[in-house]
């Protein structure tokens, strides 16, 4: 057995393992999911919760709804036409309103769309896999490598990738278990994942933050703009064919990291600010909060997903950049030709072959 | 009996003397073993040797902390973290205190410090974790054992924190349930090295002790 | 019924397995920072050559058949396959031609774990079962043939004596019995660098002590202990011990080679099973205390920039530290350390058989770069100390290969060279 071989069984042990323990978290996460008629009788409430879902009172005490309509004078109120306030945050209405319309864009847009949004992603990213297939290398595997990144860079990258899918998730179940998943696996189980999944997201929170800076820190050098990118701009990237050119990093992956820590600062303040509310007496740092951090997760995770489908089986060879720090020579020359010819010194129009030294 | 009750109760006991028993007899029997006699003529102490060498290696050498700083920061980070939430956490104190030490408690953190703790431990263990499949070197003598040993830890610290608002007995029955099988896991698996380390280290402190050095 | 070479092996890494092994492969995390000490892994960055990894086969070993709790695991299916003779050979150039043994794994283990030394034996194992690289192999059958692995004749030894002497005026009497200390040499120094023996000549006429050279036993290498091979090693050592002590001597001086000193000074007793008659001193050991009771003092220093390289098996595995800086204090008066000097210093490239097994040249080459690194990170160097005289063979060849241009020297002769008049 060569050692070779013996690396590769390694990497297939190891790759068992590594499926082996997916399995226990699926498992963990099916249990439950379908825990919700075992978990019925085991609740222990805390003292102020609501102990019954088939409570008859749920709508409000019976008798407090008022005998008439009186819609002008509450919609009157609401428009500061017949009483005024001192409150700063009322904008001299009696009656504020921001609570509800806060609410309403809650429900009706991000609450209904959101999930749409991402199902579409990944059904367009599904169907262009379908039409155009994998972005092979061209040349093939030269079977000769460059190093990409650093064990640090791919460390750094594969935290913040972790804790990102992790707050995903458990984002999800928080923020849509009750439109998708109650109907599915019923109210209690629905409740206890959303407790799990909350606590979850509230301790990963913080070492996302963490996360971004150290991603920040290593990734900032080669992100800038730069002229060469005006040209991958106006080719789309080559996602509809074509040739573009790209130093180490591309446009397309410029915007991503710009994006990401962007929308990751915002993201990361909002969840500070719903982490601790008491830090605003304001109301509405609350509510935007709630409504920035949905919109932000929603476009991260759309984004994300493109971003993982072209590391891996979108694209030939792009996955080795983050495993192995290493990418074949063809590949580079194909896709960061500049990048390839500034650390090799060769020109990228002639494919390297095997045998060939470096 | 309820299924918390169980895996608090009966199937605890039964992992926890696994645990106990078949650790105790790797060690012994690694003692058992014994060590070569050496009839040299010593230049130090082998005795003294083993202690220095076991405090040596919780201190990189200044000249190799440029490459190895992530892995020592991780590394730091999710075994101070783990061991702080394990004995400091409040629940864990009281289920400790009630179910093993008779009575027999600790003062515990305040959440907060434990919150603090458990994120240097997450932190800490996804970092060593990532570098295990994303390093040539990792990839080459990583096997299941390591994996699993990881992951398997993860989940109970990942399940430990959904207990965390302590609303639901299935969240911390889920825990309670992983640790068990965590606790079975252990003595066979490479999670050893938690006891074996002094054995390892002091082995080598005595050989070199003896020879003037700890290297 | 005859055994398997891969039966033989296993035997033999069993054997060797005693609690102090065992708990190495007990406590091994898999944590891969071994690679970042290894000369092999840093200038190959092939992920092979990471120091636990050369340990494969006599971990499965171990934990197939001699564990504790190993028949559990082999009940659920988790023990290991058993060790294969093709396993053996794809490692063999990895357990022969990419370690030194120098042990510099060690200082950055979080276990501690002594890989140089558990390779060691598992050389056993390979030695046993004759799966030995040909180069380690012919210096074994020179051993037999002349008792030197290079193949030095007495009468070559004689002829380098008698050119000493008449370079420095002083008489060298061979087998003198009853002489208080008896010099062993590496075949490197008699071939290479005879100097040391016209330096030893004059310091200990200086020092007035006397001194002597066995006809029978004058080699120090330990092919034994290079290949692995428990009875050759033990064979080496008799012939020196019963020089030694048929002539009376009260010190055995070991050489400025770094694997001879270990194999006489910690392995010797153990391998012939009983303490010797006489002490072994190193020649730096001996230098140094010459110099503080002031039998040789320093006379004037050498005034060009000095570094030292640090023979793995006199410092990180042999513990002598200090003693060189001393004498390189009072020697020169431009020292200077190279970056990681002293415990973790970075080993030639060449030890432990490599220098020895051709097949690994250009491994050794490309391991002595990291060696190169350290040498040109100080500006203006002009001597490099190397107290150990295979290093020095691995110095001229690998400063040759990277182009650099530095005198390498003994510290012998250099302190010969600084003696006061």
């Amino acid at each position: 057995m060569t050692p070779q071989t013996v690396f590769r069984r390694l990497q297939e042990t190891g790759q068992a393992g590594l499926g082996f323990a997916l399995i226990l978290l699926c498992a963990l996460w099916l249990t439950l999911a379908g825990s919700a008629a075992y978990a019925n009788s085991h609740v222990r409430a805390p003292d102020n919760a609501v102990n019954s879902f088939d409570d008859p009172d749920a709508d409000g005490p019976p008798n407090t709804q008022g005998s008439e309509s009186r819609s002008a004078f509450w919609s009157a109120l609401k428009q500061g036409d017949i009483a005024t306030t001192s409150s700063s945050t009322a904008d001299g209405k009696a009656m504020q309103t921001l609570g509800e319309q806060w609410r309403l864009f809650r429900t009706q847009y991000i609450l209904k769309y959101s999930g749409w949004v991402l199902v579409g992603v990944v059904g367009l990213l599904m169907l262009y896999y379908l039409v155009r297939g994998p972005m092979k290398i061209k040349a093939g595997r030269s079977g000769k490598t460059i190093h990409r990144f650093s064990t640090v860079h791919r460390v750094a990258h594969w935290f913040i990738a972790s804790v990102f899918l992790f707050l995903g998730l458990s984002g999800f179940i928080i923020m849509l278990g009750r439109p998708v998943l109650t109907p599915i696996i019923g109210r209690e189980a629905n409740a206890i994942l959303t407790s799990a999944a909350l606590q979850g997201h509230n301790l990963f929170g913080p070492l996302f933050i963490f996360g971004l800076i150290w991603m920040f820190v290593k990734f900032v050098r080669g992100n800038f703009f730069q002229m060469v990118d005006f040209k991958w701009i106006f080719k789309l990237g080559g996602l509809l064919g074509g040739h573009v050119s790209s130093k180490k990093f591309n446009f397309g992956e410029k915007a991503w990291f710009w994006l990401l820590m962007i929308v990751g600062s915002v993201m990361s303040i909002t969840g500070l600010i719903m982490l601790f509310p008491w830090l605003f007496e304001d109301l509405r740092f609350l509510q935007a909060s709630v409504i920035l951090h949905g919109l932000g997760a929603v476009t991260l995770l759309a984004v994300a997903f493109g971003h993982i489908y072209i590391g891996s089986v979108g694209m030939e060879g792009s996955l080795d950049s983050m495993l192995k720090g290493e990418v074949d020579e063809n590949w580079a020359r194909e896709h960061h030709d500049l990048w390839y010819e500034e650390v090799t010194g060769k020109p990228a129009s002639e494919p390297a072959t095997k045998g060939e030294t470096p | 009996m309820s299924f918390l009750e169980f895996v608090e109760g009966p199937l605890f006991y039964f992992s926890g003397t696994v645990f106990v028993l078949a650790g105790l007899w790797r060690i012994i029997g690694l003692i058992r073993l014994g060590r070569r006699k050496d009839i040299s003529e010593p230049k130090g102490s082998a005795a003294a040797g083993f202690i220095r060498g076991n405090f040596r290696h919780f201190f990189p050498r200044r000249v190799f902390t440029k490459w190895m700083w992530m892995h020592i920061l991780g590394g730091y980070a999710f075994h101070i973290g783990l061991l702080v939430v394990l004995l400091f956490a409040a629940p864990h104190v009281a289920f400790l205190s009630d179910r093993i030490l008779a009575g027999f408690s600790w003062p515990a953190l305040p959440r907060w410090g434990f919150i603090i703790a458990a994120e240097f431990a997450f932190a800490g263990l996804i970092v060593l974790w990532v570098r295990r499949f994303s390093n040539p070197v990792m990839r080459l003598i990583s096997d299941w054992d390591d994996h699993i040993g990881s992951w398997l830890t993860f989940i109970v610290m990942l399940t430990g924190m959904f207990a965390l608002q302590e609303s639901h007995d299935i969240l911390r029955a889920i825990h309670m349930l992983m640790v068990d099988i965590w606790l079975l896991y252990f003595p066979f698996s490479r999670l050893m090295h938690a006891f074996t380390f002094f054995l390892s280290r002091g082995h080598t402190g005595a050989t070199y002790g003896r020879k003037g050095m700890i290297p | 019924m005859s055994q398997s070479k891969a039966e033989i092996a296993v035997e033999k890494f069993l054997e060797f397995t005693d609690g102090e092994v065992a708990s190495f492969f007990e406590s091994c995390v898999h944590c891969g920072l071994c690679a970042g000490a290894c000369p092999f892994y840093v200038s190959t960055q092939d992920p092979k050559y990471t120091p636990t990894y050369k340990l494969l086969p006599m971990v499965k070993a171990y934990k197939r058949e001699k564990a504790p709790l190993s028949k559990i695991r082999k009940m659920f299916g988790l023990a290991p396959d058993p060790v294969t003779e093709e396993e053996l050979l794809e490692w063999e150039p990895l357990v022969y031609d990419s370690c030194t043994m120098c042990g510099r794994c060690t200082t950055v283990c979080p276990m501690g774990i002594d890989i140089a030394g558990t390779i060691r034996k598992m050389r056993e194992g390979y030695a046993a079962a004759g799966l030995v690289p040909e180069g380690l192999q012919r210096s074994a059958e020179f051993v037999e043939k002349t008792s030197s692995p290079m193949g030095v004749t007495l009468k070559a030894l004689e002829a380098q004596i008698r050119h000493q002497e008449k370079e420095t005026g002083i008489p060298i009497e061979i087998d003198k019995k009853g002489a208080d200390y008896m010099a062993i040499l590496s075949s490197m120094e008699i071939m290479g660098y005879p100097e040391i023996i016209g330096a030893y000549a004059k310091l200990f006429k200086k020092a007035g002590l006397t001194w002597t050279i066995s006809s029978e036993a004058y080699e120090a290498t330990n092919v034994g202990v290079q290949i692995g091979s428990g009875p050759l090693a033990k064979s080496i050592v008799k012939r020196v011990v019963d020089a030694a002590e048929a002539l009376e001597v009260k010190y055995v001086i070991s050489p400025e080679c770094g694997h001879a000193y270990g194999a006489i000074r910690w392995a010797g007793p153990n391998l012939i099973g009983r303490q010797f008659k006489f002490d072994v001193i190193h020649i730096i050991e001996l230098l140094d205390k010459l110099r503080r009771e002031g039998r040789i003092p320093a006379g004037k220093k050498d005034g060009r920039k000095m570094t030292l390289h640090d023979p793995c098996q006199l410092v990180r595995r042999g513990g002598l530290l200090k003693e060189p800086r001393r004498l390189m204090d009072d020697s020169c008066s431009d020292f200077i350390e190279m970056e990681s000097s002293g415990i973790a210093n970075i080993c030639c490239g060449g030890g432990g058989g490599v220098s020895a097994n051709p097949r690994a040249e250009e491994l050794k080459l490309a391991a002595f770069g990291q060696k190169a690194k350290q040498l040109t990170g100080i500006d203006d160097l002009e001597v490099v100390i190397v107290p150990c005289a295979n290093c020095r063979t691995v110095f001229e060849d690998g400063l040759d290969e990277y182009e650099l241009n530095y005198e390498v020297l003994g510290l012998g002769e250099l302190v010969a060279a600084t003696l006061e008049e």
